[in-house]
């Protein structure tokens, strides 16, 4: 269960100041995908980094679970994103000099061991996005689409509770941009996860559970 | 585990890196052994000398060239309490002249303690009429078994052995016995006057009187527990005294050329432990967004610091293997004049300031990187 209350964001000060975030509220519940919509520059990646813990809110709070995710300091945030998020960013943001399976298991090796069944976990999920001919491709081998594909397993290395998932279609046609909207959906319902999904894409967003748009920070449902 | 992943990942640019900080390892090793040499080429001789310290005659400290001490002092300075052993030492000038071109070299009598010459080629036990010469002359063509013919003494040398790292204002040592070294000693005061008109035999005999058993400067190791401090005492000023080290520093220019040697070493160690420095800051700066999203999957600050610094030692510790390797095969194509002198507390200093300053450099600009929060620096663009 995810709760946002009242975020507010602002960016630089005086005559740079920007409002991304004008008092956002709205929860969502286990195994839900909820579609984020938005023309450019509507603040969908500020919201999603304020939940993610990677930007503090100027107000509002942010509660997933019962714990209040705003408050916690960097090191818990940076512990909360290791154990219960899953993030893909807008640009993929894959290790460069990782291969694609190494880039999966980097999340366990992050929180201690890498185990056998960290290792099983990520053959699994590399063949569910249909990557286990590209594991031992680095990212700048990979096609876009692969790439997003790979992020997006990556974030499901640490069975997370709360999944959010910036642009994941942006670099794809909307036929790959679909079929990855569909595997992340299932994937969602089967693991009950919370899933924030970001899209400017109105196609994309009509196979989410719920959607919402933002327009100059202001959120309509 | 990344750490190592990134560097195995871009070779050439890691081996690029290493490159360019092995060639700064090099340069300050290379800069400081110079010019250590070239203090090694003004006073090894003298510096080398065993003893715990040199005495000189009274008011003529630091100038071995004018202190004589007949032998008298050196028995007056043997039973000085607190004195253990004492040997003299002589200096005089000489050329050899009997070389294609005859080049300057200094004359050292060493009373019976040959055994402290590092002894390359030969032996180092003359006999009379016999040298062992620093290696340095044989640039100047001089092998094992010629026969030296010094001027204007007139004089013959047999080189019997070859020692190195003892010159002395950069002309080769030529170390022979103490009456050896008297006898050249007597004749280079007394060739002027046999030039003109013949030697006076009475002047002649007199001073080879005069100067029998005599040194220049006295050699002495002291007893346990006993200090230079306490011998400057009992020899109430008639006597000037100082470690062979202490010694070598003073006179002949040394304080000055101290200096500047210091100024070479230690610029080139600032300039190359900064280059490093600002090196790794931008380098590691260059990461910005790469390190974000690290951290935005959940890496703690303390992996992302571990993580840095595994990869700045294997780099640097690769890089100055490297440059060690260069500096010492530069240094063995060096001819022996310029006494390439690699020394190892100076060498540890440079690698600990190179060292030092990649850590400060990279660290430092990781934690600007994590300063500024996560969702701002995955923005930053890579390079
Ligand atoms: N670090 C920052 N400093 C200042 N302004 C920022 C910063 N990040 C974002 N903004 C501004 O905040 C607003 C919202 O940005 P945000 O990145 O959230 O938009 P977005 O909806 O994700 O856009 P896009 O669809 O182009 O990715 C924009 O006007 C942007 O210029
Ligand atoms: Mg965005």
């Amino acid at each position: 269960m995810l709760e946002v209350r009242n975020i507010t964001k602002s960016y630089g000060e005086g005559r740079t100041r920007v409002t991304a975030l004008d008092n956002v509220s709205f929860t969502l519940g286990k195994g839900k995908l909820l579609a984020i919509l938005g023309p450019s520059g509507s603040g969908k990646t500020t919201l999603v980094s304020i939940i993610a813990g990677l930007l503090g809110p100027t107000s509002g709070e942010i509660v997933i679970g019962g714990h209040a995710v705003h408050l916690r300091t960097a090191s818990q945030a940076a512990r909360f994103r290791r154990e219960k998020v899953g993030l893909v960013f807008q640009d993929h943001h894959l290790v460069p000099y990782l291969t694609a399976m190494e880039n999966l298991l980097l999340v366990p090796h992050l929180s201690g061991r890498v185990t056998r069944t960290h290792r099983e976990l990520a053959d699994t999920l590399l063949a569910d996005f249909g990557l286990t001919a590209r594991a031992a491709h680095k990212p700048s081998l990979l096609s876009g689409g692969e790439r997003q594909r790979v992020a997006i397993a990556r974030a499901l290395m640490n069975a997370p509770e709360i999944m959010l998932v910036d642009e994941p279609t942006s670099s794809l046609d909307t036929e790959r941009g679909l079929q990855v909207v569909e595997l992340l959906k299932a994937q969602v319902h089967e693991r009950a996860m919370t899933c924030l999904m970001v899209t400017h894409d109105p196609r994309m967003a009509a196979h989410a559970d719920e959607s919402l748009t933002l327009i100059d920070g202001r959120a309509t449902r | 585990m990344l750490a190592l992943k990134e560097l195995l990942g871009s070779k050439l640019k890691f081996s690029l890196i290493a490159l360019a900080i092995g060639l700064v390892v090099s340069l300050t090793m290379v800069t400081s052994a110079m010019s250590e040499g070239l203090l090694t080429g003004m006073s090894g001789a003298k510096s080398s000398l065993a003893a715990d310290a040199l005495v000189f005659q009274r008011d003529t400290y630091p100038t071995l060239e004018r202190s004589i001490l007949t032998a008298n002092d050196l028995k007056v300075i043997a039973a000085t309490p607190g004195v253990m052993s004492v040997y003299g030492v002589g200096h005089t000038f000489a050329t050899v002249g009997s070389a294609e071109e005859p080049f300057d070299v200094r004359i050292l009598g060493l009373g019976d303690r040959f055994d402290q010459l590092p002894i390359v080629e030969g032996t180092g036990e003359p006999g009379p009429g016999e040298a062992v010469v620093d290696v340095t002359a044989k640039l100047q063509g001089v092998e094992l078994g010629d026969t030296l013919t010094l001027t204007p003494v007139n004089a013959e040398l047999t080189v019997v052995g070859f020692t190195e790292d003892r010159r002395y204002v950069m002309v080769p040592a030529l170390f022979v016995s103490l009456s050896t070294w008297e006898d050249l000693h007597v004749a280079s005061v007394l060739g002027r006057v046999e030039d003109e008109g013949g030697a006076d035999a009475e002047a002649g005999a007199r001073m080879a009187r005069e100067f029998a058993g005599s040194a220049s400067i006295a050699a002495i190791e002291l007893e346990d527990g006993v200090s230079i401090a306490d011998v400057e005492r009992e020899f109430d000023g008639s006597y000037a005294l100082a470690t062979p080290a202490d010694s070598a520093r003073a006179g002949n220019g040394m304080p000055e050329m101290i200096l500047a040697v210091g100024g070479i070493q230690v610029v080139s160690i600032v300039i190359g432990a900064l280059l490093v420095g600002v090196f790794f800051y931008i380098t590691t700066l260059h990461k910005t967004s790469q390190v974000a999203a690290v951290k935005a999957i959940g890496a703690s600050n303390a992996h992302l610091y571990r993580e840095l610094i595994i990869q700045i030692t294997i780099l640097v510790t690769v890089a100055t293997v490297f440059g060690t390797a260069l500096a010492i095969a530069a240094g063995a194509g060096m001819p022996p004049m310029m006494a390439f002198d690699p020394d190892p507390v100076r060498w540890a200093t440079s690698v600990l300031a190179i060292f030092g300053t990649a850590y400060l450099g990279s660290l430092f600009s990781l934690r600007s990187i994590l300063r500024i929060d996560p969702a701002t620096a995955l923005g930053r663009t890579e390079p």
